[in-house]
């Protein structure tokens, strides 16, 4: 008995003109053919290994063939996989065979030309940190990696070990407090508590400097990072704490001995927080909460400009959480403030060109709506307005200046395009100031 | 063989005929694949060659036309007696028995015994079919095999629990060969039931060897498999303690009726067994067997299966001489050129004085003196027997930028206080490659990525994304600047890129550094050389005659190392068309190789399940390991060149000892797929491994701390948690134990285990990784292809 039917077999030697095949021979040609397609096989999976590959595709065959010997079968290649269809010959018969698409000359010929594929790229990222996988999207999240066997289980295995490598179903914590000196330990307390200091300037200012400026302190990375997330989202209506932890923020971004690259992506949320946020600092001066905003976007340029090499999507991404933000009539206007000068920060004029100026219209409404209302959204839709202007005015940096005796003043005709480019509000401010490089710049002459 | 040795005597004296006399050797090597063949006569043939081209006596030449006709003599004799062996075997009462009857027929008709006569006739009629007689093994044979397969394994699940684990290895020969046996005396239906009421007891180890065996069904197929070649070519070797193997021995002698008499014919006829004395040998202590039976699955033993050879030596014969005898390994740096030293060292002091090193460093020469210090203890290779190109300004820059980088280097100590060495890891993950990318390859210098891909094109890009610039001024790019670079040429998938040594770029160097070079190897048969400035193919070398699947650079350049689907590894220098040597002995293709760190030692893995360590400067295996149950995928030797890693497609990696030639241990976790790349920390106390399962994996070298120590030095204060780990522990394995007693028998454990040496997984998403390498800095850095 083999699984290649004699059957068959006879088929064959009947299509080549033996009529009468004995049932022995036919019996032991089966076997032999089911072991001729096994010796294929073998070899065609030695291609598929060495082509890095779990699934065995036509080619391979063909490659296997080759290799045999044997002329290969044409007409199989195909780099997805086949179809098969299905037929029946008679109660469980089924007869499986490959569909062949029926092509019709006329329409290829005519048919618009294939999409090309996509070409081939590649994207970095950190798959792990010092021992530790960070959760950014481009690592798998631990559900996804559960049924994966991960770490070695049994009396021999080491539970710190398996805790190092971030595996959350294992009780044991990591032994941080070993791997900490004692030293580093006070340090980070000290330091913690002086940032949060309220009564003395001198203690802030000393933290500050020692977090910028002193070597060694890399292994306390992660947890200022994890303080800092914390700080912020526990502390949104304490603007004294929001500011403080933004400092330090600042401080180790800045200091030229750590290596902070790994930690962007938990750093940033805590200062997108603290740019685009919804309400910051309760109900504390709305120019402390303007001035943190300010400091937040810069703090967003400058990572954005530090670490945008080391990740490729680290700009798109954090201009996309600032448009949204911009486009969302909802959100108070403190978030727009935020986050239209989160854009400029990270992308500079060209943003500004990209994203803002073709919102601007519909913006300026709901903007002047508010300024016209004259209730407690006023002032800060002010302060919007300003900043719009001062993005915009950055629009002709880097312009050639105007040539001598071109007008000074924004003419009528300049203005009518203004209005329609930017609505009347901004036109007019624009026009009022006298900025007539800036209206170039927005119309794109 | 022969022929290599040939080709390095000459090179070593540097004559001048050297070209001349390798050239006709190796000429002739492409069309026939060098196989160890009758190995004396070949050697005086080659021999008497070059002798005859040199002076052409008579009397030499006729020498030799009688040593030809005698090897043709002999090779005529020897198919002779194949083919005669055959016909015994497939028709086991031949043709005289046919004669004698007529001639008694004959005469019962002559004398009148006509009831005698048609007695015989009857008798005789069932026994001739179409001039044939049948096979007489009706009743005596026929299931024998499964009778006495069947009694044997009853009888040692039976057995004691101390002789268990050693005798159950028994089985598998005893069922391969019983299988071979009754398929090559034509019972293909009892061999396929055989086969398949049997086969799942060895599913998990011998699953390649299964899936080989099981469509051979015609005697015809036992002559042509590869894998029943080597099994009835070779003696299986078995390792047995004495009262074990008496044991067994007396119940085959017991069983001889019911089979026992073809099984103890098989162990005497194919297989070679090895007695020890339980007490000489701790692997057959209770303790090991209980440590063994808490894994899921049982593995061979290094010295047991089907090249049956002393454990790591390479020789297989029969000559009790020679067997265990381990060839000197000459396993230390190679020391580098004393031209070359004195530069490296006046380039370091000049760089010193500039820039003085931060207080509790070493000082950049002080440095260099320690990584080319000689140890001890260890030989080490001479230049003069691996000759080497002299050496440029460029080799001195990257020797001073290797220097620089070992002193900066993140240092990783091993384990302290039980946790791992903080390892990064930097990914490369690549989109749209719809699963055609074959294989990758990272530049020393950290700034090119190369990608080999099935449409028999080469990619190489730039790592920073930034565009590829001309390397030297006089270059002027035609394309349009871009950051990537095709290199067509291949005409068949290409299976192995690297990158020839080079070192990240500095300021102020005396030469550039940059990546130049880049080698790749295809199913088109030949390897090629490109040149990374000018992006163009250089060289061709062809002399495989089948498929190259894996390629790898010396350590220092100039030289690298082949294998291909031809079962054979070739050596080449850049500078000659020709491979300097071949390496064959392998009895299935050479999957993947790699170089020694110190270039005088190449190893290749086959998917005969075997290593080997070859010596470049003779040609010969000097090392040989078995105990791989799957497909070998990736190789790696140590950069103190101790220790070799091997990987399988079972999600094995092995690590081998070089100079005694054993098995240091066996580390599991990946899953099944293949283990694509392996490699090394710089103070080798480490190993990355990743995987066509998505992970990459990190591995402790040294074995981990005894546990109960440990655990109390470090708990300390919590000395009542620590005591009931403890109790936890001993309590699991008296558990295991105990059930593994009453009959459990070979039950089909958990896929992955995942052993204690493991110190870090990280998976990635959906991406199988290709391609894992330490930099000279300690950092990882690994590629794959995102296969939603």
């Amino acid at each position: 008995m083999s699984v290649w039917n004699p059957d068959n077999i006879r088929d064959v030697a009947e299509s080549v003109g033996i009529a009468n095949l004995n049932n022995d021979v036919a019996d032991n040609l089966a076997r032999d053919v089911e072991y001729r397609i096994a010796q294929v096989l073998e070899e065609a999976l030695k291609f598929m290994r060495h082509g890095r590959r779990t699934v065995l595709t036509t080619q391979d065959i063909s490659n296997a063939l080759r290799v045999l010997d044997v002329e290969p079968l044409y007409g199989y290649e195909s780099t997805r996989p086949l179809r098969f269809g299905e037929a029946s010959l008679g109660p469980g018969q089924p007869l499986f065979y490959v569909e062949d698409e029926e092509v019709d000359f006329e329409k290829l010929i005519n048919a618009p030309l294939p999409k090309i594929p996509r070409e081939v790229t590649f994207t970095a990222h950190w798959l792990a940190v010092e021992g530790v996988q960070p959760s950014i999207p481009q690592n798998p999240t631990s559900a996804e990696s559960r049924n994966l066997e991960l770490v070695s289980k049994g009396p021999n295995a080491n539970p710190t070990l398996a805790a190092m490598s971030g595996n959350q179903n294992v009780a044991v914590k990591p032994l941080v407090k070993h791997v900490l000196s004692k030293e580093l330990q006070l340090y980070f307390e000290k330091v913690c508590n002086a940032f949060l200091d309220e009564s003395s300037e001198e203690y802030r200012t000393s933290a500050y400097s020692s977090l910028r400026e002193d070597p060694g302190l890399h292994q306390l990375v992660p947890y200022f990072v994890q303080f800092i997330s914390e700080k912020v989202t526990h502390s949104l209506k304490d603007i004294f704490v929001l500011s403080q932890v933004m400092r330090m923020t600042e401080a180790l971004i800045l200091n030229k001995s750590l290596y902070v690259d790994p930690y962007v992506a938990s750093l940033v949320p805590p200062v997108l927080t603290c740019l685009i946020g919804r309400q910051l600092g309760g109900n504390a001066d709305l120019s402390e909460q303007f001035a943190l905003r300010d400091f937040a976007a810069s703090l967003i340029g400058l990572i954005a400009k530090k670490y945008s090499h080391a990740s490729h999507t680290l700009k798109p991404r954090l201009a996309r959480s600032c448009l949204k933000n911009f486009l969302d009539p909802a959100k108070p206007f403190g978030t727009h403030y935020g986050a239209i000068i989160g854009l400029h920060a990270v992308g500079g004029p060209d943003v500004v060109r990209e994203l803002i100026l073709p919102n601007l219209k519909p913006y300026e409404k709901l903007l002047r709506d508010a300024i016209a209302e004259d209730g407690p959204r006023r002032p800060e839709a002010e302060k919007v307005l300003g900043a719009l202007l001062a993005v915009l005015s950055t629009l002709h940096e880097g312009r050639a200046h105007m040539a001598n005796g071109h007008a000074a003043i924004v003419t009528d005709e300049l203005r009518e395009q203004l209005n329609e480019k930017v609505g009347e509000l901004i036109a007019a401010k624009i026009a009022e100031a006298g900025d007539v490089q800036t209206a170039h710049a927005i119309l794109g002459h | 063989m022969p022929r290599s040795k040939k080709g390095g005597r000459s090179r070593k004296k540097k004559q001048p005929e050297t070209a001349a006399s390798t050239a006709p050797v190796t000429s002739e090597a492409p069309t026939a694949p060098v196989l160890p063949g009758p190995s004396d006569n070949s050697r005086e043939d080659a021999s008497v060659s070059t002798a005859a081209r040199q002076e052409p006596t008579i009397s030499q030449l006729a020498r030799r036309r009688l040593e030809l006709e005698l090897l043709t003599a002999q090779q005529a004799l020897t198919a002779m007696l194949i083919e005669e062996q055959r016909t015994l075997v497939t028709k086991p009462s031949a043709l005289p028995p046919v004669e004698e009857k007529t001639d008694v027929i004959d005469y019962l008709a002559k004398k009148g015994y006509t009831r005698t006569e048609a007695m015989l006739r009857m008798e005789s009629a069932n026994q001739e079919i179409d001039g044939r007689s049948l096979p007489q093994l009706s009743e005596d044979q026929r299931p024998k095999y499964r009778q006495g397969f069947d009694l044997t394994k009853v009888w040692i699940e039976d057995n004691l629990d101390l002789y268990k684990p050693e005798l159950r290895r028994v089985l598998w020969p005893l069922f391969v060969y019983s299988f071979l046996d009754l398929v090559s005396s034509f019972y293909p239906q009892d061999a396929k039931q055989f086969f398949e009421t049997n086969k799942n007891l060895f599913l998990p180890e011998h699953a390649e060897d299964i899936r080989a065996l099981e469509p051979i069904s015609l005697p015809e197929h036992v002559q042509d498999n590869t894998v029943a070649k080597i099994y009835r070519g070779n003696k299986y070797r078995l390792i047995l303690s004495n009262p074990a193997f008496s044991n067994l021995m007396q119940f085959l002698e017991n069983k001889h009726k019911e089979g026992g008499s073809v099984m103890s014919a098989i162990l005497s006829s194919y297989c070679t067994i090895i007695t020890k004395e339980r007490a000489a040998d701790d692997r057959f202590s209770f303790a090991a067997m209980l440590g063994r039976a808490r894994e899921s699955e049982t593995f061979p033993a290094e010295d047991e299966g089907i090249p049956g050879h002393h454990p790591g030596s390479a020789y297989t014969g029969d000559n009790p001489a020679m067997t265990g005898t381990l060839p000197r390994l000459k396993l230390g740096k190679l020391p580098p050129e004393p031209e070359l030293e004195g530069d490296v060292r006046a380039e370091l002091e000049e760089y010193d004085a500039k820039n003085p090193p931060p207080p509790g460093r070493n000082t950049l020469v002080q440095e260099y003196d320690q990584m080319i210090k000689k140890e001890e203890d260890e030989e080490a290779p001479s230049r003069a027997e691996i000759p080497f190109p002299p050496s440029t300004a460029r080799d001195v820059a990257i020797e001073v930028q290797r220097v620089k980088e070992n002193r900066d280097r993140f240092r990783i100590e091993g384990r302290t206080g039980g946790v791992g060495p903080a390892v990064s890891v930097c990914m490369f993950t690549f989109h749209n490659t719809y699963d055609r990318l074959t294989c990758l390859d990272f530049s020393d210098d950290n700034m090119l990525v190369a990608a080999g891909f099935e449409e028999s094109y080469i990619r190489v890009w730039s790592l920073d994304g930034k565009e590829i610039k001309p390397t030297h001024a006089g270059l002027e790019d035609v394309t349009p600047p871009s950051n990537s670079k095709r290199l067509f040429g291949h005409s068949g998938p290409v299976y192995a890129v690297a990158f020839a040594p080079s070192a990240a770029r500095t300021e102020g160097e005396l030469a550039p550094t940059n990546a130049r070079w880049l080698l790749s190897s295809s199913a088109d048969k030949t390897i090629r050389l490109w040149s990374l400035d000018l992006w163009q193919c250089m060289v061709v070398y062809k002399g495989h005659d089948q498929p190259v699947w894996d390629l790898s650079w010396g350590p220092f350049g100039y030289y690298f190392v082949s294998g291909g689907h031809d079962k054979t590894a070739r050596l080449w220098v850049t500078d000659r068309i020709r491979q300097q040597r071949i390496f064959a002995g392998h009895d299935q293709d050479v999957d993947c190789v790699c170089f020694h760190p110190n270039s005088a030692y190449v190893f290749t893995g086959s998917c005969d399940h075997t290593v080997r360590m070859w010596a470049v400067t003779t040609g010969n295996c000097v090392r040989m390991f078995t105990g791989h149950t799957g497909n070998i995928t990736a190789l790696a030797c140590s950069r103190n060149g101790k220790i070799l890693a091997s990987a399988d497609d079972h999600g094995s990696i092995f690590l081998w000892d070089l100079a005694p030639g054993r098995l240091l241990k066996r580390m599991r976790g990946h899953g099944k797929g293949g283990i694509w790349s392996l490699s090394w920390n710089v103070e080798s106390n480490v190993l990355v491994s990743g995987g066509a399962d998505g992970t990459v994996r990190v591995w402790d070298i040294n074995p981990p701390a005894p546990e109960p120590s440990g655990s109390q030095t470090r708990a300390g204060g919590e000395g009542s948690s620590g005591t009931k780990i403890d109790t936890n522990a001993t309590a699991a394995s008296t558990q295991a134990s105990a059930s593994v007693g009453p009959g459990a028998g070979k039950k089909k454990g958990k896929e992955n285990v995942v052993t204690p040496d493991q110190i870090s997984a990280f998976p990635t998403k959906k991406s199988p990784v290709y391609k894992v390498k330490f930099t000279n800095m300690n950092l990882i850095i690994a590629g794959g292809a995102y296969l939603p």
